[in-house]
């Protein structure tokens, strides 16, 4: 037994010193790393509970930070004092309806690209140029034009600006996911008389289908996230959340907290999703602007 | 005929036709009206005159760097803002992904958690922090005092230089985690032979830091640093709900400064002007950026 207890000891006290060092190294590579996560989700948390106390906690001192009896009516009132259902709705509208058009209008120009190699060069020139190109040097002359033309404070408007704006980085995307296509499972079906849309439709279509929805998802929170589009080019029947929830801010630096936070929370949520659901591509989606729309 | 021959052939008019619809979109939404917007920029087209404009030569360009000190203070207001955020942004992210890269089991949903502020509308996040902030009722003041570190209220928005350090700490708080992915990927990408070659060399820890990892990362910080760079040029959403350009117009940035010479002066041609300056300078600074980048290449070999 003393014998048994000793040896190792006496055999590696080198790399017991090694052992306590990397366990040492790994406990303050957790603890920074903690900290960094409280500093970077300390403020959804904060918000979260903020839109579920009640009105006197926010004068409460000592502060409140986790409310005792949570209550919905902040979310109540943001709905219906606030007209907050009718902006969500809005931009749960614009951004799927842009999100489906962008994919309508990407799918057959990436096909083209990847199969025929029609203008790639030309794609990668525009998508760079697009990545840089200030909105704000877009938003002037697409404001003038959507005045003569009737286009603002419409659904329409906003969503082909979005579907434009976003068919680049899409186009992109699924150039890629088409080149990892097998070509002979698409010849099959020319063979047996497909025309070539029919093909695209019924034969491509469903087979990259994953690829397609990891498009629809970036494209949906480019457009849920866009501000300056839509503080422009809506009006008071088409804000979306985003232009909303700017209106709290007309009180101060101490405003309606109930509602403004209720309105953070319920405008951050598509962020929770996509970073777990789209961790893989996150780098290339953040690149090339693929949430900032 | 041969199947290949069938397969391969394609009517001439196919990969015109596929793209044609986002071609169209493209030139319409995008290209017409930028073309549009030079085109008005050498007029003095103002919604709060009329609808008639006249030519007016570069006269708006010559008042936008030379006149306005308003947008040509809003460049140095951008440009120090840009700074720190950038130090900041590559420091804390290069030191997150090396971080992660030492752990295991727990690295994709760390990495999730931490990428969730870069997913964030600018917007929402400067509303969540505009609350923070807030003078009676914000998380920071009450926090702050709660720990015995203030005992008054603070009004962080009522100075210009603390308006900006807040200004850069949300932007921070907000993009770090772009940087932390790149690099992440970056990281990842160095093959594990090169520190099992340098530590049978000898060099370990800060060393092998120093000689392999820093060498080696460099394109990608470069390639990141850049990319923010252009976004930072583009702040506006945060400005907007964060200070609205205060106080007194001092955290005013390029963008910010041309939303309002368009949106709440209606001197269209003139905020035109602006968006050309902001294009031509975003066109500046890649290119000084790839120049330097050429530059250390050809000086290192």
């Amino acid at each position: 037994m003393a014998i048994a207890l000793d040896r190792p000891r006496t055999m590696s006290r080198s790399a017991r010193a090694v052992r306590i060092r990397r366990w040492v190294g790994l406990v303050l590579t957790w603890a920074t790393l903690i900290a960094a996560l409280i500093f970077f989700l300390g403020p959804f948390f904060w918000i979260l509970t903020t839109s579920v106390k009640a009105n006197e906690d926010y004068f409460a001192y000592p502060p409140v930070w986790v409310p005792a009896d949570a209550s919905l009516k902040h979310y109540a009132a943001l709905f219906t004092r606030s007209s907050g259902a009718r902006y969500f709705t809005n931009s749960l509208v614009i951004s799927t309806l842009s999100m489906l058009a962008a994919l309508l209008v990407s799918v057959p120009t990436a096909y083209s690209i990847a199969r025929w190699r029609f203008g790639g060069g030309f794609l990668s020139l525009l998508l760079l140029v697009l990545r840089m190109l200030p909105a704000i040097a877009l938003i002037i002359p697409l404001y003038i034009m959507y005045k003569q033309l009737g286009l603002t404070n419409s659904y329409f408007g906003l969503v082909i600006v979005y579907t434009v704006l976003y068919v680049p980085f899409a186009v992109w995307l699924l150039v890629g996911f088409l080149r990892d296509f097998p070509v002979e499972i698409e010849e099959a079906a020319l063979i047996d008389g497909c025309s070539r849309l029919r093909a695209l439709i019924s034969v491509v279509v469903p087979i990259i289908a994953p690829g397609l929805a990891v498009v629809a998802l970036f494209s949906f929170i480019a457009t849920w996230n866009e501000f300056l589009f839509a503080i422009v080019l809506t009006g008071i029947e088409t804000k979306t959340m985003m232009v909303l929830v700017t209106s709290f801010t007309s009180g101060g630096t101490d405003m309606f907290y109930g509602e403004a936070s209720a309105s953070v929370v319920l405008g951050v949520l598509p962020a929770f999703v996509v970073a777990f659901v789209l961790q893989r591509y996150l780098v290339k989606g953040l690149a090339l602007g693929g949430t900032k729309g | 005929m041969r199947i290949g021959a069938l397969v391969l052939k394609r009517k001439s008019w196919e990969p015109v036709a596929f793209a044609s619809p986002s071609l169209a979109l493209i030139a319409i939404v995008i290209v017409f009206p930028l073309a549009y917007s030079f085109w008005l920029s050498f007029r003095n087209f103002d919604l709060a005159v009329g609808p008639d404009s006249e030519f007016v030569g570069g006269a708006n360009y010559v008042e936008a760097l030379f006149r306005d000190t308003r947008f040509v203070n809003s460049i140095w207001n951008t440009a120090i803002i840009i700074g720190p955020s950038l130090v900041l942004e590559l420091l804390i992210g290069l030191g997150l992904a090396l971080l992660l890269t030492r752990i295991g089991r727990g690295r994709p949903i760390v990495t999730a958690l931490l990428a969730i502020p870069a997913m964030v509308s600018p917007v929402m996040a400067a509303m969540a922090w505009r609350m923070m902030f807030g003078v009676k009722y914000g998380a920071i003041n009450n926090l702050g005092r709660q720990l015995g570190v203030i005992d008054v209220y603070f009004d962080w928005f009522s100075s210009p230089l603390i308006s900006i350090v807040a200004i850069v700490m949300v932007e921070v708080w907000h993009n770090t985690a772009f940087m932390t992915l790149v690099l992440l990927a970056g990281l990842q990408s160095i093959p594990q032979e090169l520190y099992d070659a340098g530590k049978a060399d000898g060099a370990d820890g800060w060393r092998s830091f120093w000689y392999i990892t820093l060498p080696l990362l460099k394109f990608t910080m470069v390639v990141g640093l850049m990319i923010r760079l252009i976004d930072l040029t583009k702040l506006f959403g945060l400005i907007f709900v964060l200070t609205f350009g205060g106080p007194g117009g001092t955290t005013e940035t390029v963008a910010f400064s041309t939303y309002l010479a368009g949106f709440n002066d209606f001197r269209m041609s003139y905020a035109a002007a602006l968006s050309y300056v902001i294009v031509g300078g975003v066109l500046v600074l890649t290119l000084v950026f790839m120049w330097i980048q050429r530059y250390r290449e050809i000086r290192a070999a």
